[in-house]
């Protein structure tokens, strides 16, 4: 049975079944009182619109791990997978140190990048922030040790096994390579990636 | 209706209940910094709750331009003539809600007409700034929200005991803290005794509004409307949802106990 926490007196937190993150999305919205969901690397947070699993007086409330449990054979989202293409220029503050770091040249660090094919595995941080699964081993670096105060938005970055985009100037940790070119990560209609979408960077 | 802003000092946006269901694209739910003194003010002046009104963490001056029927949540509707002015202050606490019979016009964005700073979405209200009215029907008379009780701020345990030292939760629940100045509605600040942390989680998690991070200094931040939807950072405890509006009405500079 899945183990879940409390995360207050309206939400609940377990860990990330193995399954995609639209499918989760989807599957835990339609549960009963569930108003939002999030999905971290690691775990998913279930939000509630009064107490979890409130209902009438002398019904029996659910059984979380029994729902958390049925995620693992959830059905995956019907919607086709989007392809994102993102106009790239690689001239970011920090490809220098990431070149010496991985013992590769400038250009093959922006080479290498721009080859992969990446998977919007979360979101979170910002409104929009989206985490980019699929970076190549060979970029794998771990955060800066001293965050920046501002990163301005549209800086692609890159940290562990992730790339991302910033939607908005904010603080960061992650290295800074390039930055993307005639679009805005997050408008009226909301943010321009969302969980599942595959996304490639073209020079 | 129009009234334009003759003052405005501190934050002070436009505000409603909020965007929920966007927490999967990390849009945090927003909102009123206490939602029932929203509600407080639009019923004053037959709004439906969720009206769009003015929220002040600070100070603000208006001017009315037409005759127009406004409420604060403390305070009693009452009629402006065109050219009165009404100054609305958070002091004695720390926001307060200025309602305008009909909401304020705001664009809806994403499923909600409030600002979103961290989302780029709408703005600090500015003075010269000109606001209309929505226009929404009247609805029934109804009792403002009851006046919470007085009394410590309830906590429940936090999701990751692990990540902190034994009789950490104890220490939060046993001393007074400060509510620092630079507490905002991303996070609300605190300072007193530092709980001592053991780790960190590994990655980010999901976060909720009420949730008390420790960052490595020890001082928890309250997350608040605004909070980013996941976080690094350890959580020590959740405020309880019905106390969130008590410990927020706080003024900054001002002290909270916590009771487990």
């Amino acid at each position: 049975m899945a183990d879940w926490v409390p995360l207050g007196d309206r939400a609940i937190r377990f860990a990330r079944p193995a399954r995609s993150a639209q499918a989760i999305v989807r599957a835990v919205r339609a549960w009963p009182g569930v108003i939002d969901v999030v999905v971290a690397r690691h775990e998913v947070a279930a939000y509630f619109d009064g107490a979890p699993g409130s209902v009438p007086e002398g019904a029996t409330p659910p059984a979380w791990s029994t729902w958390i449990d049925a995620l693992a054979t959830a059905p995956d989202d019907p919607a086709p997978v989007r392809d994102i293409t993102l106009r790239a220029i690689y001239h970011g503050p920090d490809l220098e140190h990431v070149a010496a770091a991985t013992g590769l040249s400038i250009g093959e660090v922006c080479a290498r990048h721009a080859a992969a094919t990446y998977t919007v595995e979360t979101m979170g941080f910002a409104p929009g922030f989206a985490y980019l699964g699929g970076l190549p081993a060979a970029l794998e670096l771990p955060r800066r040790t001293t965050p920046r105060t501002r990163v301005p938005a549209g800086t692609i970055a890159i940290a562990g096994l992730q790339t991302a985009v910033y939607p908005f100037d904010s603080p960061g940790g992650w290295h800074l390579i390039g930055s993307v070119v005639d679009v805005q990560m997050f408008g009226p209609d909301g943010p321009l990636l969302q969980l599942g979408d595959r996304v490639r960077f073209v020079p | 209706m129009s009234l334009v802003v003759v003052r405005a000092a501190g934050l002070v946006t436009v505000q409603d209940l909020g965007r929920p269901g966007r927490m999967h694209e990390a849009v945090p739910p927003g909102g009123a910094l206490v939602r029932d003194r929203l509600i407080a003010a639009n019923r004053a002046v037959n709004n439906p709750d969720g009206a769009p009104a003015i929220e002040v963490l600070g100070n603000l001056v208006i001017r009315a331009e037409q005759v127009l029927q406004v409420a604060t949540d403390t305070t009693s509707p009452r009629a402006l003539a065109a050219g009165d002015e009404l100054a609305v202050t958070s002091e004695p606490r720390r926001v307060a809600y200025l309602a305008v019979r009909g909401g304020i016009a705001a664009p809806l964005v994403l499923g909600g007409r409030g600002t979103l700073l961290c989302a780029g979405l709408g703005g600090l209200i500015r003075v010269g700034q000109r606001f209309t009215g929505a226009g929404l029907a009247e609805v029934g008379a109804a009792p403002r929200p009851a006046e919470p009780a007085a009394g410590p701020i309830r906590l429940l345990e936090g999701p990751d005991p692990d990540h902190f030292a034994t009789g950490a939760l104890d220490l939060l629940a046993s001393f007074e803290y400060r509510i620092l100045p630079s507490s905002n509605r991303v996070g609300t600040r605190l300072d007193g005794p530092a709980l001592p942390r053991t780790s960190a989680p590994e990655g980010s998690r999901p976060m909720v509004i009420g949730a008390l991070e420790v960052p490595r200094d020890g001082k928890p931040i309250v997350l608040g409307p605004e909070h980013p939807t996941t976080g690094g950072y350890p959580i020590i405890a959740v405020v309880a949802h019905e106390d969130l509006g008590r410990l927020f009405s706080i003024r900054l500079g001002g002290t909270v106990r916590f009771t487990r």
